[in-house]
């Protein structure tokens, strides 16, 4: 049966991920994960999406606007 | 030149690359990425002085290259402003509608994991800009919601909004990649909230 506590547990479910929640609502959530595998699944998906997500940034700045923005510097001292 | 000015640059060029990938994420293309990084240092040398040393620069910096590209660029890329985005007080109610089965969940997550890193960054690129930044800042940059609000100029209820809806609608498309690469099959019927769940009420 659907309960209370999976609805306030996925409510929370990104903030607890992103490391927004207090030690005691941590506590909360992470007690119920445990207790409840298909909100504990939805819990490892998120996880793992934002794992991935996390994964695609890392462009470094081409070498031509690294000199462009030294220069800007230099102006910006004369100036 | 004052130490406090040299060590104000040194730090600041320290977070060029990131400021450039964020660039990509927004203008979604290099020419328009340079170009906004650019102004953004321009801006922020040009501000220093308004800076007060010790307190967070990277997200002054990208609070700076937010606004430039809101001024500049989203004008210039006549992205139109996705109106719902500002209007999505709701996602408490869309988030309760997340629970499936924990098989259903585990499939996903089987899929999620023969998905190349181009399918996932294709996907966040595909996202509406409001939600493609909040997503990215936190997820990639590491952002808490605090500074996000301060960086999107919003309240933090927006950026929590922006996120729970940001990820539903990647997840989708996520899924959605996985069922045209034949390695998820969508479900026939939707399963109700808490149907499937052992938790104790």
């Amino acid at each position: 049966m659907a309960s209370h506590e999976c609805d306030e547990a996925l409510d929370r479910l990104f903030e607890y991920i992103d490391g927004e929640l207090t030690p005691a609502e941590l506590e909360q959530v992470s007690t119920h994960l445990k207790d409840c595998p298909p909100c504990e699944s939805e819990h490892k998906l998120n996880e793992k999406i934002k794992t991935r997500v996390a994964a695609t940034g890392g462009e470094c700045a081409p070498d031509a606007l690294r000199d462009r923005i030294l220069e800007t510097l230099r102006t910006a001292r004369e100036g | 030149m004052t130490t406090e000015q040299v060590t104000f640059e040194t730090q600041a060029l320290s977070y060029m690359d990131q400021l450039y990938a964020a660039a990509m994420r927004m203008t979604r293309n290099p020419a328009d990425a340079e170009d906004l990084v650019q102004e953004t240092y321009a801006k922020a040398f040009a501000a220093q002085d308004k800076f007060t040393m010790g307190t967070n620069l990277k997200a002054w910096l990208y609070r700076i290259q937010t606004n430039a590209f809101i001024n500049t660029y989203r004008k210039k890329q006549r992205e139109p402003k996705r109106s719902d985005a500002d209007n999505v007080e709701d996602w408490q109610l869309a988030a309760a509608s997340e629970h499936t089965s924990s098989g259903l969940a585990s499939a996903e997550s089987v899929a999620l994991d023969s998905l190349g890193d181009e399918v996932i960054k294709n996907a966040l690129a595909e996202l509406s800009e409001e939600f493609r930044m909040a997503v990215y800042l936190s997820d990639v940059e590491g952002f808490a919601y605090k500074e996000i609000a301060e960086i999107m100029d919003t309240p933090v209820g927006t950026v929590m909004s922006r996120l729970h809806r940001g990820r539903k609608l990647l997840r989708e498309k996520l899924r959605d990649y996985s069922v045209e690469r034949g390695v998820f099959e969508a479900p026939k019927e939707e399963i109700q909230p808490g149907e499937a769940c052992n938790g104790k009420s």
